[in-house]
C-alpha cells in the first residue's frame, strides 16, 4: 500500500461524534452478525461473544410479539445496528412518512451504533416489491436521492450510512459512474457509506468490471461499516450473473476483496450478513471470528507501516 | 421510469428493454429476469411463512402456483412484509383450482389473523390468586367486569377450521383424518404473553366471551341457557391467562 494514513482512531472518533456514541463499543472492534429469529433462544442461553447484532428495521416495527420481545432482551446485552430495507430512498415518489416515522421510533428506542439504508428503490405508487431495485445514475436521480437522504437524516436526527447496491443491469440513461454518483451523494448530504464488499463483487462481475478498481476508487473516508455476505451464480444460459442471495457463506473471492478493502480503508466495523438458508449460529460466529483475524492482521501491518 | 420498470417486472413486456444497457435483447431479458425472479420468489416465501398450514394442506407446488397468481394481482401495500396477504383468503375463495377444499380460504384468514394478533401489543394478565381476591372482595360478584385483551376476537366458522389448524401444530392432540371438516366451529383468538392462540369454544362460551368483550357485567354476560357452566368457562379463561382486569363498574 502506498498511502496508508494512520486514521483508524480518527475515523472512529468522527463516527462517535456523529452517531452520538459516547463510549467505545464492541461494535468498533469486533465483527457482528445478522440477528434472525431462529437464533433468539440460543443467544439468550449461550450469550456468544460477538461485536454486535444487526436487524432489519422492517422486521421489528410491530407493537408486540416475539420479535420485539426477544429484541428487547438481547439489546440489554449487545450493541446493535439497524438496517432499513423498505424506505425506498431511490424511489420516484415521496418517502412514506408513516413508515419513516415507525422506523424513527424504532431507532429512538434501540439507539443503534448505525442506521443504514440502500441506494435502491422498493416502493412505487404505494406498492412494495420486497426487492432492492436499481436506480439510474443521472442528475435527476441524484437530486431525488439526496432529498430523500436529507429527509431521512433530519427525521432520525443522525447521520445515516447508505449502501452501495448489487445490480444486474445498468441503465442506458446513466451519464456517470456509480462511484461518481455515490461521491456526489456523500458530498451533498453528508451521509456516510456502508460498503458492501459482496455487492462490489456481484455488481462488478455482472457489469464485467474489476472489483479492485471499484474499491480503489470508492470514497473510503465516508465508510462507517462493511457488509460481507455470500452470493450464488445464476443458471441462465445467456450470460453468467452473480446473485446477491445472502444464503451462503462468504466466498473466498470476497474475503480477498475484504482484506484489500481494509488495507485501503483502515480497520472498520464489519457485519457477516446472512438472510437465508440459515446455518447453526456457530457457523456465523466462525465467519465473524475469521473477519476479526483479518482485521487484526491488517491493523498490525498498517501499524508497522506507519511506525 | 419506475412505472415502466415495475410494469415490466410483472409481465414479459419488452417495452422497457431500451433502458437496459446490454449487447442483445436476450441478454437484457436475462438481466431483468433476475429482478422478476427475486420479487416472485421473495413474495412466495413471505406468503409461505405467513400461511404455513395453508401450504401444508395443499402441498408446496400447489401453494406456490397459487401464490404466484395472487402476487400478480395483489402486491404488498406496506414494507412490513408480515402484514402481507390480508386479501389472500378472499383470493383463495375464488381460486378455481382450490374449490375442492372449501375451507381453505377460511383457514388462510385464520392464519393471517393469528399472526397480526401475535404482533399486537401485550397485556399483563392476572394470576389465579388475583382473580380469586377480586371475587372475594366484591360486594356483588354479578356486578364485576371481567376484561380480556381488547384485541381478542370471537368468530363462527362454517367449517372445522380451528380443528384443522390445531391438527397441524406440534402439540396436536388429534389427527387431520379424524376431523369432520363440514362441522361449524366457534373460535376465540386471543393473546396471552407474546403469542396469539386459538381456542375452540362452545356456542354458549362464544356468547359469554362476546358479552365480556362488550364490557357487560358478569351477571349480564352469562347466556340465558341452562347448559352454560359459568364455573367451567371462568376456569378456562383463568387457565388460558386471558383476564387482564377484574373490577367493579365505576359509578
Amino acid at each position: 500500500m502506498t498511502s496508508a494514513p494512520a486514521k483508524e482512531t480518527l475515523s472512529n472518533d468522527k463516527l462517535s461524534r456523529v452517531e452520538g456514541v459516547s463510549t467505545p463499543s464492541s461494535f468498533f472492534h469486533q465483527t457482528g452478525i445478522s440477528l434472525k429469529s431462529k437464533y433468539f433462544h440460543s443467544i439468550l442461553a449461550d450469550f456468544p461473544e460477538i461485536g454486535f447484532f444487526e436487524i432489519h428495521a422492517e422486521n421489528y416495527l410491530s407493537k408486540g410479539g416475539p420479535a420485539r420481545h426477544y429484541l428487547q432482551q438481547i439489546r440489554e446485552h449487545y450493541a446493535f445496528t439497524v438496517h432499513g430495507v423498505g424506505l425506498s430512498i431511490g424511489g420516484e415518489m415521496p418517502l412514506d412518512k408513516q413508515h419513516l416515522n415507525r422506523v424513527a421510533q424504532l431507532v429512538n428506542e434501540i439507539k443503534p451504533e448505525v442506521f443504514s439504508e440502500h441506494l435502491a428503490w422498493s416502493t412505487h405508487n404505494n406498492v412494495f416489491l420486497n426487492d432492492l431495485l436499481p436506480v439510474a445514475y443521472d442528475q435527476t436521480t441524484l437530486n431525488r436521492v439526496c432529498e430523500h437522504i436529507d429527509q431521512l437524516q433530519s427525521t432520525l436526527q443522525r447521520r445515516v450510512l447508505i449502501e452501495n447496491p448489487s445490480t444486474y443491469f445498468e441503465f442506458t440513461r446513466s451519464d456517470r459512474s456509480e462511484i461518481d454518483f455515490i461521491c456526489e451523494m456523500t458530498k451533498r448530504t453528508g451521509c456516510g457509506l456502508l460498503l458492501d464488499v459482496n455487492n462490489v463483487e456481484v455488481s462488478c462481475f455482472n457489469q464485467k468490471t474489476d472489483p479492485y478498481d471499484y474499491l480503489n476508487a470508492f470514497p473510503v473516508h465516508a465508510v462507517g461499516q462493511i457488509h460481507l455476505a455470500g452470493h450464488t451464480l445464476d443458471q441462465n444460459a445467456i450470460i453468467p450473473l452473480k446473485i446477491d442471495s445472502h444464503d451462503e457463506a462468504v466466498c473466498h473471492d470476497v474475503w480477498d476483496l475484504y482484506q484489500h478493502t481494509l488495507m485501503h480503508v483502515g480497520d472498520c466495523p464489519t457485519l457477516i450478513e446472512r438472510d437465508g438458508n440459515l446455518p447453526p449460529i456457530a457457523e456465523l460466529l466462525t465467519e465473524a471470528h475469521y473477519a476479526d483475524e483479518i482485521r487484526a492482521k491488517v491493523r498490525e501491518s498498517r501499524h508497522e507501516y506507519t511506525a | 421510469m419506475n412505472t415502466q420498470l415495475k410494469a415490466a417486472l410483472f409481465s414479459q413486456d419488452n417495452g422497457f428493454y431500451k433502458e437496459i444497457r446490454a449487447n442483445s435483447a436476450i441478454e437484457k431479458e436475462a438481466r431483468i429476469n433476475v429482478y422478476r425472479n427475486n420479487i416472485f420468489v421473495s413474495l412466495m416465501d413471505a406468503l409461505a411463512d405467513i400461511f404455513p398450514v395453508t401450504q401444508a394442506l395443499v402441498g408446496e407446488d400447489f401453494f406456490r402456483a397459487m401464490a404466484r397468481e395472487y402476487i400478480l394481482l395483489h402486491q404488498p401495500q406496506s414494507p412490513v412484509i408480515s402484514e402481507y396477504g390480508d386479501t389472500f383468503s378472499d383470493f383463495i375463495h375464488h381460486f378455481e383450482p382450490a374449490q375442492s377444499l372449501p375451507f381453505l380460504g377460511g383457514l388462510a384468514k385464520l392464519e393471517h389473523s393469528l399472526l397480526q394478533l401475535t404482533n399486537e401489543q401485550e397485556y399483563n394478565t392476572l394470576e389465579r390468586e388475583q382473580i380469586a381476591a377480586a371475587f372475594e372482595n366484591a360486594s356483588d360478584p354479578a356486578q364485576l367486569i371481567l376484561a380480556l385483551p381488547p384485541s381478542s376476537k370471537v368468530c363462527t366458522c362454517p367449517f372445522a377450521i380451528g380443528s384443522i389448524y390445531q391438527a397441524h401444530q406440534s402439540d396436536a392432540t388429534h389427527k387431520l383424518r379424524d376431523i369432520k371438516t363440514t362441522n361449524s366451529e366457534h373460535l376465540l383468538l386471543a393473546k396471552s404473553h407474546i403469542y396469539a392462540k386459538l381456542y375452540i369454544i362452545s356456542q354458549n362460551e362464544a356468547i359469554f366471551i362476546n358479552n365480556l368483550l362488550q364490557g357487560k357485567v358478569l351477571g349480564e354476560a352469562v347466556p340465558d341457557n341452562d347448559n352454560f357452566d359459568l364455573g367451567a368457562s371462568l376456569a378456562k379463561l383463568i387457565d388460558w391467562k386471558l383476564l387482564i382486569q377484574v373490577s367493579e363498574p365505576s359509578i
